[in-house]
């Protein structure tokens, strides 16, 4: 078996990122049907297939392959994780909020639709998230499917993503937000929709606890990492690159790693995250790996 | 429809629910109260005990649900976590429908809504918070040796559909929307939901089958929007029937007695009451007497014979 291994072609990366997006984006769309009241449910379509690369949903599905799980058990988790992201999005660009007009290249939804539909799809979509896996999750014992749904409200309430914004909306405008501050940010508005999926995943695909600690320590390092090439990639690039307002940060006076630390120390603190996040994969079959592998060496190098 | 039997409507009468009410109330607020601990950042979790945590509320969502639990013979610990999380989405709900894009609603049970007191961004962030919260507080609070894993998913399901796109969500649209006979629809969604809600709830809880969770939802329906149309008919008399705006801020045309009247609304309420009995009728059969809080339920959404919490405060199903 050994000579059949090393015959076996490299990972292809971008094919599987594409065939799972594509999966993915199919699901969302047969899992959000239009139906009555039709303007609140083409809010939620509007926002919720709006493209994106679907890192966290994918992260999901890799992160059940990686403890021998068949992906199709964590599909609803995924979808969830997904709809929750999409949400935060839609409440984080309205005006009172982030007042953002931009997203994904494409007019906000409060935009289109209104500030109150928009709050309306947000909530709907937050909910059906929960309906989603205790309805449709195939095959998995009930007791893990109450975990993870445990896992997916502590990740994203008031001791996580509202937790983050809460902070994130307090340090606009401080003079004395520091390094701590800035990672509480991040370590609850960006890296819980990044740690939730992945321990969702290992969860639902049937991992060992320690499994499961494992890949949480993972995704804590990718969720972290994401957020500083985020903040990076904002001083770096323009709009048009990026799909949404270049700079943002920097005009609402927000506290970002680069503005701390400097691009240089930025870069290698980005460096140091990627290399830990590894090292917690070491522990797990190679081939299994090879794709939450690839998606962190993704998440620190994407260029948008 | 027959009418329920007179034995069962003597029992009803001297069935103390005022006593039964309270106990339950006390034992909910202080478990509300346990729930949400105040943690860093604090204002968020301030902004969410002041909406859950509001005194004179009334809990009807809570108490129906541990009734319905209890018709089966559940122990009511059972229940408590869901009633508990009732309220965490029922608060989050109510949130939202106040903000100034919404209903725009600068007063809730008297007191300054959520916004008014917090801001418009907390206001969001807390109905985005609490929702999650009532998840969590239901798996790590139901005690596992009464309540099957499976049973916790189906309750889960139940309440993230009442308050989604086809609830009250749905409700909330269509209110700020208008438009001709959209009155029973929003009330069905607005109140509805949530009374339905409370009573599956409490029997799924408890390991009813089926049929009698079906029986739960159409009850726990025609009560939730009894209440709110003999809330409409209570508010109409004492304003002996001036234009005028509610204390919650609607306008006439969004209740049963703005758009029908009050003889038409009295109809609709006893048409409510008969279908909410009915249903209780059939349970009355196999479990006896556990039957009778859900009957003063109804009666007393009719006849408002006592006071419990802060009487200004309106129902709220």
């Amino acid at each position: 078996t050994d000579v059949l291994e090393e015959k076996k072609p490299p990972f292809d990366f971008k094919a599987y990122m594409i065939q799972k997006a594509e999966s993915v984006n199919r699901a969302l769309d047969e899992a959000v049907p239009i139906r009555e009241p039709v303007t609140i449910h083409e809010a939620m379509r509007y926002s919720l297939l709006a493209g994106g690369k679907r890192v966290r949903p994918v992260l999901c599905l890799s992160a059940c392959e990686i403890v021998g799980g068949d992906y199709s058990v964590a599909m609803p988790a995924a979808l969830a994780v997904e709809m929750i992201h999409t949400m935060s999005l839609i409440h984080d660009d309205l005006p009172c909020m982030d007042n953002d007009s931009l997203r994904r290249g494409k007019p906000t939804n409060h935009k289109v639709f209104g500030e109150d539909v928009a709050v309306l799809a947000g909530d709907a979509l937050l909910a059906f998230a929960f309906e989603h896996i205790a309805v449709a999750t195939p095959g998995v014992p009930p007791s893990r499917v109450v975990r993870a749904i445990g896992e997916l409200s502590k990740s994203i309430g008031s001791e996580g993503l509202v937790a983050g914004q809460v902070v994130d909306i307090d340090s606009e405008g401080s003079d004395n937000a520091g390094l701590e501050t800035l990672e509480f940010i991040h370590e609850h508005k960006t890296a819980a929709l990044l740690e939730a999926p992945v321990v969702l995943g290992a969860i639902l695909g049937g991992g060992t606890d320690e499994q499961v600690e494992e890949l949480r320590s993972f995704a804590r390092c990718i969720g972290l990492l994401f957020q500083v090439v985020d903040d990076i990639l904002d001083v770096t690039k323009s709009s048009q690159e990026l799909g949404k307002t270049a700079g943002k940060d920097l005009v609402a006076d927000k506290v970002t790693y680069p503005k701390l630390l400097g691009i240089e120390k930025s870069r290698e603190f980005a460096v140091k995250l990627n290399k830990e996040a590894l090292e917690h994969l070491s522990g797990f079959d190679p081939h299994k790996a090879a794709p939450l592998i690839a998606l962190a060496n993704y998440i620190a190098h994407r260029q948008n | 429809s027959p009418p329920p039997s007179i034995s069962t409507r003597s029992r009803s009468a001297q069935f103390d629910l005022k006593e039964y009410w309270t106990t339950l109330i006390t034992d909910i607020d202080r478990k509300l109260d346990e729930a949400i601990p105040v943690k860093y950042p604090e204002q968020i979790y301030h902004s969410m005990r002041y909406s859950v945590l509001a005194k004179g509320a009334k809990r009807a969502p809570p108490v129906m649900c541990v009734a319905a639990c209890e018709l089966f013979g559940g122990d009511r610990l059972a229940a408590f976590p869901t009633a508990c999380a009732l309220e965490m989405v029922h608060a989050a709900s109510l949130i939202h429908d106040d903000l100034p894009y919404m209903d725009d609603d600068p007063s809730r049970r008297g007191k300054p809504s959520n916004h008014t007191i917090y801001g418009v961004d907390m206001a969001v962030l807390a109905g985005d918070a609490l929702f999650p919260l009532g998840f969590q507080h239901i798996v790590s609070h139901t005690p596992s040796n009464l309540v099957p894993e499976a049973r916790v998913l189906r309750v889960i399901a139940e309440i993230a559909h009442a308050v989604g796109s086809t609830g009250m969500a749905a409700g909330q649209f269509l209110d700020l929307e208008g438009g001709p006979n959209s009155v029973e629809f929003v009330q069905e969604k607005k109140f509805g939901e949530m009374g339905e809600c409370s009573a599956v709830c409490g029997g799924l809880l408890a390991s009813a089958n089926d049929e009698e969770v079906e029986s739960l939802r159409r009850y726990g329906r025609a009560v939730g929007v009894l209440y709110q149309v003999v809330d409409d008919i209570l508010e109409e008399k004492s304003n002996n029937g001036q234009e005028t705006v509610s204390k919650e801020g609607k306008k006439k045309g969004k209740s049963y007695v703005g758009v029908y009247g009050v003889e038409k609304a009295l109809e609709v309420a006893k048409e409510l009451r008969d279908k909410a009995k009915k249903e209780l009728d059939g349970f009355e059969k196999k479990y006896g007497d556990s039957v009778v809080p859900l009957y003063s339920f109804v009666d007393y959404a009719v006849d408002r014979g006592f006071s419990i919490g802060d009487s200004s405060s309106q129902w709220e199903f």
